[in-house]
């Protein structure tokens, strides 16, 4: 059915476009055309570590603050890093350039900025939910606050945490090509983007949205998977 | 009506002069009961009561106030904790008295509510690795209980795909192995059809009967099941003009020759005390 559907938009846009807007064919070719050289795959590369690394980043300084966030001090900050989601990165990019030493650090710090309020955000909801008979389970095993700590928070919630991630993953892929503009010498899917864009060569554009679409994709679904091996129950 | 043989030794749990109360409105008031050790000699019995009421007159409340998990208004609940120590004249005191806490009883949820991210041998790992007379011998320990309680092929299985009867019998040898003295069972009864419900009733006069000390509290509305198994009832309910619910009656079932009774269910004396203590109720 889905299938279909997009078999019949590809087919009506190739049909009715002309002029500016590229038919699919030019852009399928020129995506064919992307593959077959290095520049593409080196790029994709570096977007992607940069995209890890920031995960991986943002994943702990959210599990930091969200444990924490059982004392009343973390709390606040906790929320504070919350209502960080309304903040804008677009005033805020002068500022850390001024406490990065580079630009692969500005990219890391922006990229982590505004990942981390919407890991915080997920992550508090699933602890706020947690239902009250996990806590008592471990009160009747005689559990200090700590067991529970690491049994229901720790330990109960792994899955979700995986979850959250698979979820933001969107986010940060969507970042990195505004983060990468902002320091090109190192390259990145962000970056050649860019590029094209200024030289108004929409085919390669399209393509290249193409590619990083399919990537998103292809992640979201691999860390469905990773999720499910790791925690079989989840299947259940 | 044979009687048999047995005395009544130490108070092992004593409430007294529980209450507890939410805003203005009194939920339970002025509780006072105490469970004693009964002795057969020739038998490893342990003791089985059973606290019986209609739904909504506070039964979940005294559940949670007897398992530590809620602190009352006043009152108090004391436990005799086994627990060897030396004095200073060098004598080992074997029994202490002291407040119930969290953790002191072994505590089975209406809903058999297990860990879902944990595998049964998983769950009941971490309920054995609390008891330190199982140091070491942890693993043993399940298999035993897993064979007797034939749950040996869902050790590597998730709560959510055992049976509701199977997670019972999870849920009540995780509290076995944790250790404790006191099992306390809410509803254990509800909702199991016919042939499961005889099984539980046999599982749990096992549990009674493998130690002395082993004493199961069953919170529950089903009269003639609590009746067939305990060999003591209280019943809790109201007293006309006054607020909150409280014990208004005890029923001594040994002293009736209806416990430890195989065919107890055929016996007239049987059904007079459930029509008594529906009369209470």
């Amino acid at each position: 059915m889905v299938f279909g559907q997009i078999l019949l938009t590809l087919v009506l846009w190739q049909s009715c476009s002309g002029g500016l807007i590229p038919q699919p064919l030019k852009i399928l070719s020129a995506a064919g055309h992307l593959f077959t050289t290095r520049l593409l795959l080196d790029n994709v590369l570096v977007s992607l570590l940069l995209t890890l690394q920031a995960l991986v980043y943002s994943v702990v300084v959210t599990l930091l603050f969200t444990y924490l966030s059982v004392i009343p001090f973390f709390h606040a900050v906790a929320q504070f890093i919350v209502k960080c989601r309304y903040l804008t990165l677009t005033g805020l990019i002068f500022v850390f350039t001024l406490l990065t030493k580079d630009g692969s650090q500005l990219k890391l710090s922006l990229l982590i900025f505004g990942i981390v309020p919407f890991f915080t955000t997920s992550f508090l909801s699933v602890i706020l939910h947690i239902n009250k008979q996990e806590f008592e389970l471990c009160q009747t095993l005689g559990y200090n606050r700590w067991q529970m700590l690491y049994e229901v928070i720790i330990v109960g919630k792994a899955d979700q945490v995986f979850e959250i991630v698979r979820q933001n993953f969107a986010i940060a892929w969507m970042m990195i090509t505004m983060v990468e503009g902002l320091s090109m010498s190192e390259g990145g899917i962000g970056a050649l983007l860019i590029k094209y864009n200024k030289y108004n060569d929409l085919t390669n554009v399209l393509a290249l949205q193409g590619v990083i679409f399919g990537i998103g994709l292809c992640f979201d679904y691999l860390l469905g998977v990773l999720r499910h091996w790791l925690f079989p129950y989840t299947k259940l | 009506m044979i009687m048999k043989n047995y005395t009544k030794g130490e108070i092992l749990l004593q409430a007294k002069d529980l209450s507890l109360s939410y805003g203005d409105q009194c939920i339970l008031r002025t509780i006072n009961f105490s469970i004693h050790d009964i002795i057969r000699p020739g038998f490893q019995q342990g003791q089985v009561v059973s606290l019986v009421g209609r739904s909504g007159i506070g039964k979940t409340q005294l559940f949670r106030v007897l398992s530590g998990l809620q602190k009352p208004g006043s009152g108090s609940i004391t436990i005799r904790e086994r627990k060897p120590t030396e004095n200073a004249d060098g004598s080992i005191e074997v029994f202490h008295e002291r407040d119930v806490a969290p953790g002191d009883m072994g505590v089975i949820f209406q809903n058999y509510y297990q860990f879902g991210w944990r595998t049964v041998r998983q769950s009941l790992l971490l309920a054995a690795r609390q008891n330190k007379a199982l140091a070491g011998k942890e693993e043993d320990a399940i298999r035993h209980y897993t064979a007797q309680f034939d749950l040996s092929g869902t050790l590597h299985q998730y709560p959510r795909q055992l049976s509701g009867g199977q997670q019972q019998r999870v849920s009540i040898i995780q509290q076995l192995l944790k250790g404790s003295d006191f099992l306390l069972l809410d509803e254990p009864f509800s909702g199991l059809d016919v042939c499961v419900l005889d099984k539980v009733v046999e599982l749990l006069l096992q549990v009674s009967l493998s130690d002395e000390l082993k004493t199961l509290i069953i919170v529950s509305h089903d009269i003639a099941t609590a009746v067939a198994i305990s060999d003591t009832v209280f019943i809790l309910g109201k007293k006309e003009g006054l607020p909150g619910s409280t014990i208004v009656r005890e029923i001594d079932l040994i002293e009736r020759g209806l416990a430890w009774e195989r065919g107890v269910r055929q016996m007239k004396a049987f059904d007079d005390t459930i029509r008594e203590i529906k009369e209470c109720l």
